[in-house]
């Protein structure tokens, strides 16, 4: 349940953004945490359903999750193709030398406010 | 610091616009790593480490694979040629640092209490009451769990993942995040092999290759004393560890490797396959949200 440590994490950002912009409130804040993040997104929104209060700016916020899929570029065909979080070798040329392109993106996108 | 999730665009937030929407209501862009905090620490905790000579090991993997006995049998190979100290992370109790502390090792333990991985911050508190200077090996073993400790970056120069034979050969399918992010696989209590059916070390060699990996992966038995030749492998990385805490091999998808396995003690002097020189920034890794993040 490391998605208590990362939604702590991102409470503190987004708490610091509302604090930096002025605002009153957070009215709700996107993410995004791809398949390779290490992440589970069902846990991470119970936790901060449990979590979102212990911050005044957060406490009446909603969170969504986007989760880019897996898409892997081949360094040796330079080919990009979707694929499986554990099927990571080049499904066209079968070369096991890829990069995971999105996927595995752990990170606060957006954060929508409240200026009181 | 780090060059894909954005968060170098500016020193703290990178905002690529703010709108105003509905009156009364922003909204912000906001490209932010979520661990960027614990990323900052773990940078200082690396600082630390090469400030000091020191090469740092961090040790996954399940409950019970056999991360303590590998080091005991580590610092019984070679705890008279390197100096080693040993972080131990558990839930509870302090039974592997006094198994480690017995070897006239020092070690320092930290409980987590509930929490199921260690983070940089834990291992930076615990870098006060161990001092670096004189020490060429620290071994951190992370908290038991295939799961969590992959997500956090902790300062060290590689990462070592054990996967005991009585676990199942697919692990590296089932735990693909874990698998990704280590360096070298260790796969423990071989001698079993020969009564477990159902364990295949190609296939498990497979499962990591699936992975988009070419991560080296060796065989122990930590109980038996023939075995420990890969081990005393490892730990030799001390010999060169000024290069190996720089090593980054820069092979054509940019993936780094162990010098040990490949070229062993000739890191620091190595090209790799690609022709470009060794990265000597290895330690200061794109670890956008945990560990070993090299691969874009």
């Amino acid at each position: 349940m490391h998605e208590l440590s990362v939604c702590q994490a991102l409470l503190r950002q987004v708490n610091d953004i509302a604090m930096d912009s002025g605002a009153g409130a957070v009215e709700h804040i996107t993410i995004e945490a791809g398949p390779l993040s290490g992440v589970e997104p069902d846990l991470l929104v119970r936790a901060f359903e449990v979590l979102r209060a212990s911050r005044r700016a957060t406490a009446q916020a909603s969170l969504s999750i986007e989760s880019p899929a897996v898409i892997i570029r081949c360094t040796h065909c330079r080919k990009e193709s979707p694929t499986a979080p554990n099927r990571l070798v080049c499904p066209l040329c079968g070369d096991f030398r890829t990069r995971v392109m999105t996927g595995d993106e752990l990170r606060l996108r957006r954060v929508a406010l409240r200026i009181p | 610091m780090c060059q894909t999730c954005g968060c170098s665009l500016n020193a703290d937030v990178a905002r690529e616009g703010v709108e105003e929407q509905r009156g009364r209501s922003m909204v912000i862009d906001v490209l932010q790593d979520l661990l960027a905090a614990n990323d900052r620490v773990a940078l200082h905790n690396r600082e630390h480490f090469d400030e000091h000579g020191v090469l740092a090991i961090n040790l996954m993997s399940s409950p019970g694979a056999g991360k303590t006995a590998l080091l005991e049998a580590t610092i019984a190979a070679l705890g008279e040629r390197y100096r080693i100290a040993v972080i131990e992370g558990d839930l509870e109790t302090d039974n592997d640092a006094r198994r480690i502390r017995a070897l006239g090792v020092p070690a320092l333990q930290i409980t987590t209490g509930t929490a199921c991985h260690l983070d940089a911050q834990l291992v930076h508190r615990a870098l006060h009451d161990l001092p670096l200077s004189g020490l060429d090996l620290l071994f951190i073993e992370n908290v038991g769990n295939l799961v969590c400790p992959a997500s956090f970056d902790l300062g060290q120069h590689r990462n070592v993942t054990l996967l005991s034979v009585t676990e199942g050969d697919d692990k590296p399918a089932k735990y693909p995040v874990m698998f990704r992010a280590c360096d070298l696989v260790v796969l423990s209590k071989t001698d079993l092999l020969g009564v477990l059916d159902d364990f295949d070390p190609e296939r498990a060699a497979a499962a990591l290759r699936a992975l988009g990996r070419d991560t080296p992966m060796i065989q122990t038995a930590a109980r038996r004393v023939p075995a420990l030749a890969p081990l005393a492998e490892l730990a030799g990385a001390a010999d060169d560890r000024t290069a190996i805490r720089g090593a980054c091999c820069a092979n054509a998808d940019g993936r780094d490797s162990w010098g040990l396995t490949h070229v062993p003690g000739r890191a620091g002097t190595r090209r790799c396959s690609a022709g470009q020189p060794m990265d000597r920034d290895r330690g200061r890794r794109d670890s956008h949200s945990g560990i070993n993040r090299t691969d874009r």
